[in-house]
């Protein structure tokens, strides 16, 4: 009972923070709410049973995502804008993605939906979880470094070069 | 009694308010974020459907994409403030350099 009220209670949050930064005029407070969204989810997945995924979430999003995206907009000075394209693209946005919606609730209704079954403590374990990344995906676990290691060099040769 | 239902609707109820974001917004800095929501609306759907058929990879995954992700706001920061600094605007219509 006390799990359901605090799902609710989270997922209400979560897409509140979504709504925020889709639709608010001004980029700060729909950084914002980007960040509540993602300490939202986050919380999700601790209710998950993959508690240290959650921690993860929060420090990577609500930590260093935001920072970033909040020090870009106060660098550069904050311009207010709200959804503004043209009518037509509008338009088909809003309609692919009812359609979208529509698509995945049909398969979601024929699907079997069962309440989560119960796992043992050592699911979603540190160890658990450490065990799978250096057997199972040691190689998917090193070429991930090497992406993070190819993105920091960007970064530094794009944030270098000089734009006229 | 929560089900793996209620998961998967709040994920497809974030990832479409996420694609709304991409799709409307100007602002190339909440387009970024927006594309963030959506990853992390898909995030969701790897744990909850790992999480119901007591399978750990769904985790693997989720720590996988953020890996990736975390490489994409670095590069993807960099790119928007070069934007920002050659165009003077956040507006992505700004990229019209290759419009036919």
């Amino acid at each position: 009972m006390t799990f359901a009220v605090v799902f609710f209670a989270v997922a209400f949050l979560a897409f509140i923070g979504a709504l925020t930064l889709v639709f608010h005029r001004h980029p700060v407070i729909a950084v914002l709410g980007m960040a509540a969204a993602t300490v939202s989810i986050g919380v999700l997945y601790v209710m998950l049973h993959v508690p240290f995924l959650g921690l993860f979430q929060m420090i990577v999003y609500a930590g260093a995502v935001m920072v970033i995206a909040l020090y870009v907009i106060m660098a550069l000075g904050p311009e207010e804008s709200g959804p503004q394209v043209g009518t037509v693209q509008t338009v088909l946005t809003y309609a692919a993605s009812l359609l979208f919606l529509l698509q995945l609730y049909r398969v979601l209704i024929k699907s079997e939906i069962g309440p989560m079954p119960a796992v043992d403590e050592a699911f979603g374990s540190i160890q658990a979880f450490g065990g799978a990344l250096v057997s199972r995906y040691a190689v998917p676990f090193e070429l991930a470094s090497l992406l993070l290691l190819g993105a920091m060099v960007g970064a530094v040769v794009l944030s270098r070069r000089q734009w006229q | 009694m929560i089900t793996i239902g209620h998961y998967l609707v709040l994920a497809s109820f974030l990832f479409v308010v996420g694609l709304i974001g991409a799709l409307t917004r100007k602002s190339a800095i909440i387009v970024f974020l927006a594309i963030e929501l959506m990853l992390n609306s898909v995030n969701l759907v790897f744990l909850a459907l790992g999480r119901y058929f007591g399978q750990l990879d769904g985790a693997v995954f989720v720590f996988f994409i953020m890996a990736v992700s975390a490489a994409e706001a670095a590069i993807g920061v960099a790119i928007t403030v070069a934007f920002i600094r050659r165009n003077k605007t956040t507006a992505i219509d700004a990229a019209n350099l290759m419009k036919w």
